[in-house]
């Protein structure tokens, strides 16, 4: 048919018709079927993925995607416990009376449950499929395993410090709907084995910032080790980091000085154990940056929401050596809530293109949690050593300006402390070290100390339902090996 | 295995085709016998295509039959010599007639020239039904038809919303008033959750993949015809659950070229402003609110003195007065081989807020060409260019967005600063002011948001007649749509450091479409068959830049390298394909009872193997009781047909590639710099198969006092079976949910239509009306799990404010109840639960958003040269629920301004049963029936007067017509409800359940028209 010379065929006689009729009906016929039900996507299937060492790596970046694009859950969960800390006011909706979670923080809470689990899912897709892969070698599987077993371990973390023993989806069950809940204690046997695979795996040196080292490995488990009470396991972690020397504290000399450690522009720093990282870009900033500015100042481009505040007149506030630089780090502002209303400018991206846009990172565990973890397990196990007082010294001399390894005037002396009053000096330079980290609550939860402290700050009685969050029932109606009162977290 | 004997079935297909074309050839070798030829023409000379004639030699009772040609002409090729033969002629709109007692002589050519007078009878007329015609007597299914002078009756930018009120049964929901707004198109109520529920728009035989809104003026329409029931629909398959609206554009006639020309030119403005706190009272009741809460009071007297009594009117700084123009020209005629119409016309509407636009220009050509007696060639083809400026920013709370801002941006705040920049309201000296509040002058001068669009339809058939009982037709057409967004939010805009983002897709649908017809009448007996094998294919793609940080505005969209920070580029490619084989046996005895079955069977590459086809039977059965002999004596009856039909549709509720377990791509951030990631997506694909809805209907078209009155009636059940639905799962699995077919809802309803010429002599006076009740019920939901949806988000208030649930309608509002006041002047909600506190337990049924009923009336009077005529449409008994009230009436503290009742009618000690609680700040607002209103309205849709010059008077031999008109459009609305306007929808869209929010969305508008129409 091909051959029909066009010229010709417009000169074509009519009454010849009949054939242009059937030719037209055996292109339109014959062509159209081949193949046309076959569904041909342009992407990529779960199916013939995980084999190169690209595509696992590809995978396991997918680990960290729940931290990061249009989820506003991690910027929530510090929310939530901040709002929880001594020195923090949540502001509207994120205010806390310590009896249990209202109804929209039980809604937020249920949203990082979400997030975490997605996290695990995609963690578990690698730990299940890379060692399948056809053309990867072993030492990158077990690396990427190892991270996936990491990134598992940091999110049942999350999940177990506040709300108990959950569901463990692991790499053999991914598919299943039912799953029942886990002990406390058997969520923390996955993640101690988890590290101490990632331990093990993981390289010395991350291939880049953002993704764990074998050092980060080490400090997750002092963390949770200290969680545990395992204090002694805590110190020796967190010990074998500090003489490792990988890590410094980055020197400061004005408060402004910490943007240098906390600001939009920083790719990484000396103090850098394991961050989530953010980058100035719409969708794959980081959102939490809106939760504590307001649109007044400029401090983040894209205004803010000024959720996060604290009074000038706390005792948090009103004991604060002035010299101490971090104490900077409040400023006055109107909020339209009354007097000596301050702010945290501690994350702060005036160029921040928009709510997700900010480029400040988010410091899960800086060198200084290393040096104060270290210093909370010593004292836990009996009282101040030297090398504890030194820990905890470096963060303290660094906070006034001073260089962090040399002894300085401001420094805390063995001689003044007991176990009892130095754990109370390292939760309290803790509060101070950490200030809108999202890392008080739960210290203040793990040391027992919450009640005291909360009680003393805010005039506030925490109601024991307040400690574990509810199962959400985005879990509790779908899961059928859960039962809906029995299983749910007392007081819900 | 699948795949092999689905290509066997193609062969198969093509093997048929093939015969026949053989066939053809066959048949055109045969020696012409005598000739038979003629024209038929109405009284006033004009040529009357599509004319039956039947030929019959009263000898042998040989019988054939023909129909003319767009010229009017027909020919009977090979007659055999002798007679007497008769010939009848029948039409549409014309009586039959018969003429007898000719004699034929071989190779004598019989020229016959033949009048035929028009009838009013609506009987004849000719409905165009899927896949070919019937006359509107032989109709068996339920089809309403509306016709191109309703549609082009009053001006409005779409198509769809031309259709509102017109048909029983179709209910049109204007999502909101902005120009090129959306629309939402239910024919007898909702079936689907998972996919659209709005019908398959079919243009001149072209599947639509969307609806015709953007691609056709309304003045390019012949007329719509609505397929309603599965008897009429199921030859459309796996599309037709939602109803099938067929559209006929205009076709030339052959005759001297005519020229039609009209233009017209209205000016729109809100339909209501709402009634809003002035300066003083806003002033004077936040002072209150701070008495309230304690805090010192925000305005000292002197303060409130200074603001004057009115201060600032948000609404008339972003409302205007604005023209909308429809300019049409359509010039036809032809000769009688070759037919034409071409039309172009140019729409420009600017809308109710300043700045936003919508220009639509089209061109649109017809042609008809007979290759040969037996051979005919049909093209069809539309460009439509679309260019509009969207203000739709809307939603969001507390004055964040653009709709939220004209009502929450307070009176006592000037929109400018002394240096002319834009106040900033959330900082200004009042802090207690919503920081998120934005200056909506922000959103009509620093952002914008332009579309363009070129759409094509093209559409071409080869229509073959071997004999005069058999037509084979073969066509190909073409859709489509290619669209750029340019968005861009300038520096100036409040926090913003430059934001731009260019946004483009290409849609192309391509169709082939094959069908035989066969159509025979002996004795009494008339069959009608179709056969056909049609084949359609969609293929998108999209691609996305953006980047932010500029340091000017000049770029614009137009230079995306400038951005500092460049967004993640994006792009995307789906492509499907639908096969389909259909058929349709048509019967008719003494035009006395009718039946009709069809059946067509799609495969669709959407689904997973084992499942792509899905088969759509249906059959329908029709008794025409007045032509039984029993009824001749009843005069006051001239037409009486039952109908009862039942049949299977189906809903192509998934998306392509739904069923594959796919990796979605994206990024995230190691060092500062992008990582790409894959992942599964969060719903867990799941193995489907087709939702099928079946319909069973039954009813009666009755004519009345010699066809003066017309009145049609239709009882329906819609069962829409395999509902596909998304099943939650628990969240721990990282999966969020899957897709299943779960699930049952049902439609029932009655819909009634009457038509009547209450006057017909000097003056005349037509009446139309229609009503429809409709009711909607959900059977059964996977493992009877409630479905919450209906997000509510506005800060003060997240919950979900709809519910599906077993046994209850679709997008029924569920909330709590409100209980009176405390003695503190708080909400109290009711514990439904008498457990002490009130929990979502405590939520219960608190509206409807399904109307009980929807109607429209028409009235056209005319004497002399005026015609008078007016148009009502509305719905009854529908709850809206008023989203955009929660912040604008409850949010207190926050300094939004509010409706001049909460100043007047709110909670205190010397009014202690008021409409509105305490205003203090502390309070908690839960998602209440204080929301829902009654959404009823009775609106005047229409009102227009017209005057037809005398041409012929006025000497002017050039014109054929003119007319001149003025009119006016929604100029009058009688409703409850409090907000802007009744006919909102904003959370509208295909496959929403979340029907019959106002949630800030764009505001409706009504208008006056001036426009005069000439024919040359």
């Amino acid at each position: 048919m091909n051959n029909i010379n066009t010229s010709r065929f417009l000169r074509f006689p009519l009454r010849r018709y009949n054939a242009v009729l059937a030719a037209a009906l055996l292109l339109i016929t014959f062509s159209s079927c081949k193949k046309a039900l076959l569904e041909e996507p342009k992407s990529l299937s779960v199916g013939t993925f995980y084999n190169t060492a690209a595509e696992v790596e590809a995978a396991a970046n997918a680990i960290y995607l729940p931290y990061h694009g249009g989820s506003n859950n991690y910027a929530e969960y510090f929310m939530l416990l901040e709002s929880f800390s001594d020195y923090c006011v949540g502001r509207n909706t994120y205010i806390t009376t310590y009896s249990g979670l209202s109804a929209t923080n039980i809604n937020r809470a249920g949203g990082t449950w979400t997030m975490f689990y997605l996290s695990i899912r995609n963690a578990n897709l690698v730990i299940a499929n890379a060692p399948n892969g056809k053309n990867i070698s072993q030492a990158d599987i077990d690396k990427f395993v190892g991270e996936a077993k990491f990134m598992r371990a940091f999110n049942y973390f999350q999940l177990v410090k506040n709300w108990g023993g959950v569901p463990l989806h692991i790499e053999t069950n991914i598919t299943v709907t039912d799953v029942k809940r886990s002990t406390a204690a058997e969520v923390y046997e996955l993640i101690i084995s988890d590290l101490l695979n990632a331990e093990k795996n993981l390289p010395d040196m991350a291939a880049v910032s953002g993704r764990p080292s074998k050092w980060s490995a080490k400090t997750l488990l002092t963390d949770v080790y200290l969680q545990t009470g395992n204090f002694a396991g805590a110190r020796d972690k967190a010990g074998e980091v500090i003489s490792s020397k990988k890590y410094s504290l980055v020197p400061i000399s004005t408060t402004d000085d910490f943007q240098k450690i906390y600001g939009p522009d920083v790719i990484t720093t000396p103090e850098e154990v394991f961050y989530m990282k953010y980058t100035r870009q719409t969708g794959l900033g980081n959102y939490y940056v809106m939760f504590v500015n307001h649109p007044a100042n400029k401090f983040h481009g894209a205004g803010g929401f000024f959720i996060l505040y604290t009074l000038s007149t706390t005792s948090y506030f009103k004991n604060w050596d002035n010299n101490d630089k971090r104490k900077g780090l409040w400023y006055e502002i109107n909020l339209g809530l009354g007097p000596n209303t301050m702010q945290n400018k501690k994350f702060i991206d005036p160029l921040g293109p928009s709510s997700t846009g900010a480029g400040n990172d988010h410091p899960w565990y800086r060198y200084a949690d290393v040096l104060m973890m270290y210093a909370e397990a010593t004292s836990r196990l009996g009282g101040p050593t030297p090398a504890a007082m030194e820990a905890l010294n470096q963060v303290h001399r660094r906070a006034y300006g001073y260089s962090p390894l040399v002894p300085a005037p401001i420094d805390f002396n063995m001689a003044d402390y007991n176990a009892s009053n130095f754990l109370d000096l390292v939760i309290k330079e803790y509060g101070y070290e950490f200030q809108i980290e999202g890392k008080r609550w739960t210290q203040l939860v793990r040391t027992g100390k919450a009640p005291a402290v909360i009680l003393a700050e805010k005039g506030q009685t925490i109601i024991q339902k307040h400690y574990l969050w509810p199962i959400p029932v985005s879990e509790l109606n779908f899961n059928k090996a859960l039962d809906p009162i029995k299983d749910q977290n007392p007081g819900y | 295995m699948r795949f092999n004997v689905l290509r066997s079935r193609c062969n198969y297909i093509a093997l048929t085709f093939l015969l026949f074309s053989l066939l053809a050839t066959q048949l055109k070798a045969q020696d012409r016998a005598s000739l038979v030829k003629g024209v038929v023409q109405n009284n006033s000379n004009e040529p009357l295509p599509g004319v039956s004639v039947i030929i019959r030699n009263t000898n042998t009772n040989f019988t054939s039959g023909t129909s003319t040609d767009s010229s009017g002409m027909f020919t009977f090729s090979r007659v055999s010599s002798g007679g007497p033969y008769s010939f009848t002629f029948s039409t549409v709109g014309y009586k039959s007639q018969t003429s007898s007692g000719y004699n034929i002589k071989e190779g004598i050519t019989l020229s016959l020239a033949i009048k035929m007078a028009a009838t009013s009878a609506s009987l004849d007329q000719v409905v165009v039904v899927g896949y070919g015609t019937q006359r509107k007597k032989d109709l068996t299914g339920a089809i309403s038809v509306v016709k191109g002078e309703d549609i082009n009756s009053y001006p409005s930018n779409n198509v769809l919303q031309a259709l509102s009120g017109r048909a029983p049964g179709v209910q049109v929901i204007q999502n909101n008033g902005s120009p090129g707004g959306n629309v939402s198109v239910r024919i007898r109520g909702t079936n689907s959750v998972q996919g659209s529920n709005e019908p398959l728009y079919v243009v001149d035989g072209f599947p639509l993949s969307g609806n015709p809104s953007q691609l056709l003026n309304n003045r390019d329409i012949e007329s719509m015809q609505i397929l309603k029931d599965a008897s009429a629909t199921a030859i459309y398959g796996s599309r037709g659950a939602n109803g099938v609206i067929i559209i006929t554009t205009k076709r030339g006639k052959s005759g001297a070229t005519r020229v039609d020309i009209e233009t017209n030119y209205s000016i729109q403005s809100v339909t209501k402003k709402l009634e809003l706190m002035n300066a003083r009272e806003y002033a004077t009741l936040y002072n209150e609110g701070a008495v309230n809460d304690g805090v010192p009071p925000r305005f000292t007297e002197a303060d409130i003195a200074s603001f004057g009594e009115k201060g600032t009117d948000w609404q008339d700084l972003v409302f205007r007065k604005a023209p909308m123009s429809n300019t049409s020209m359509n010039i036809s005629g032809g000769n009688e081989k070759t037919q034409f119409s071409v039309a172009g016309s140019v729409f420009m509407q600017q809308g109710i807020i300043k700045e936003s636009d919508y220009n639509r220009y089209s061109i649109r050509a017809n042609i008809n060409h007979d290759i040969s007696e037996k051979l005919n060639v049909t093209l069809g083809t539309t460009l439509t260019n679309i260019k509009s400026n969207r203000k739709n920013s809307g939603g969001g709370n507390r004055g964040g967005t653009l709709i939220s801002g004209i009502i929450s941006a307070p009176p006592l705040l000037k929109p400018y600063k002394e240096d002319g920049t834009f106040t900033v309201l959330g900082t200004s000296p009042y802090p207690f002011i919503a920081t998120v509040m934005i200056n909506p002058l922000n959103f009509i001068y620093e952002q914008s948001d332009i579309l363009r669009a070129n759409t094509i339809l093209t559409n071409a058939a080869l229509i073959y007649k071997p004999t005069p009982d058999l037509t084979i037709r073969i066509s190909g057409g073409i859709e489509n749509t290619d669209d750029r967004t340019d968005m861009y939010t300038t520096t100036k805009f409040l926090n913003s450091q430059g934001v731009a983002s260019v946004r483009s897709s290409q849609f192309r649908s391509l169709l082939s479409e094959n069908t035989i017809t066969y159509n025979k009448t002996f004795d009494k007996n008339r069959i009608s068959a179709l056969g056909g094998f049609t084949y359609q294919n969609f293929h998108n793609t999209y691609i996305e830049g953006s980047g932010s940080g500029f340091i000017s505005d000049i770029n614009q969209t137009y230079e995306l390298q400038a951005a500092r920070t460049a967004g993640i580029p994006v792009s995307s490619y789906v492509n499907s394909t639908l096969i389909s084989y259909l058929g349709r046996l048509n019967y008719s005895y003494d035009d006395r009872i009718l039946a009709t079955v069809s059946f067509r069977s799609d495969g669709a590459s959407k689904y997973t193997e084992g499942n792509k086809w899905g088969y759509f039977p249906s059959g329908a059965l029709a008794w025409r009781v007045s032509r039984e002999k029993f009824f001749r004596n009843i005069s006051a009856i001239s037409d009486l047909k039952l109908r009862v039909g039942w049949g299977y549709t189906g809903s192509q509720a998934i998306d392509p590639y739904a069923t594959l377990n796919q990796l979605i791509s994206s990024k995230t951030v190691f060092g500062d710099a992008l990582y790409t990631a894959y992942a599964p997506g969060t719903r867990l694909p799941g193995d489907l198969k087709w939702e099928t809805t079946e319909t069973k209907d039954i009813g009666f078209d009755l004519e009345l006092l010699g066809n003066r009155l017309t009145i049609t009636a239709d009882y329906y059940i819609k069962t829409t079976r395999d509902l596909l639905n998304v099943v939650a799962l628990p969240s721990s699995m990282g999966f969020t949910s899957t897709i299943q077919n779960v699930g049952m809802i049902e439609n029932k309803g009655f819909e009634l239509g009457i038509d009547a010429d209450v006057m017909k002599r000097a003056f005349n006076w037509n009446i139309n009306a229609n009503i429809s009740f409709n009711r909607n019920k959900v059977l059964k939901l996977y493992s009877g799990q409630d479905i919450l949806g209906g997000a509510i988000g506005v800060t003060a208030v997240q919950d979900n404010a709809n519910i599906l649930r077993e046994g209850r309608p679709i997008g029924q509002f569920y909330g709590y109840v409100e209980d009176g006041y405390t003695d503190k002047g708080k909400i109290k909600y009711k514990d439904l639960n008498r457990d002490g506190v009130i929990t979502n337990v405590d939520k219960t049924y608190i509206g409807d958003p399904n109307p009980d009923f929807i109607y429209g009336f028409t009235s056209s009077m005319s004497y002399k040269n005026f015609n008078f005529s007016f148009f009502i449409q509305g719905v009854q008994g529908n709850d809206l629920y008023n989203v955009s009230a929660i912040n604008n009436t409850l949010d207190y503290g926050l300094g939004l301004n509010m409706p001049r009742e909460v100043f007047t009618n709110h909670w205190s000690p010397s009014n202690l049963n008021p409409k509105y609680p305490q205003f203090a700040q502390n309070s908690t607002t839960l998602a209440s029936n204080r929301f829902v209103e009654d959404g009823s309205f009775l609106r005047l849709k229409n009102i227009q007067l017209s005057y037809n010059m005398n041409v012929e008077k006025l000497g002017v031999k050039w014109l054929r017509n003119l007319q001149i008109y003025a009119s006016g459009q929604n100029l009058l609305t009688l409703t409850k409800y409090s907000w802007w306007d009744p006919e909102v929808n904003s959370r509208g869209g295909p496959n929403s359940t979340a029907q019959g929010f106002d949630y800030y969305s764009y505001p409706n508008y009504k208008s006056i028209t001036f426009g005069i129409q000439a024919g040359l």
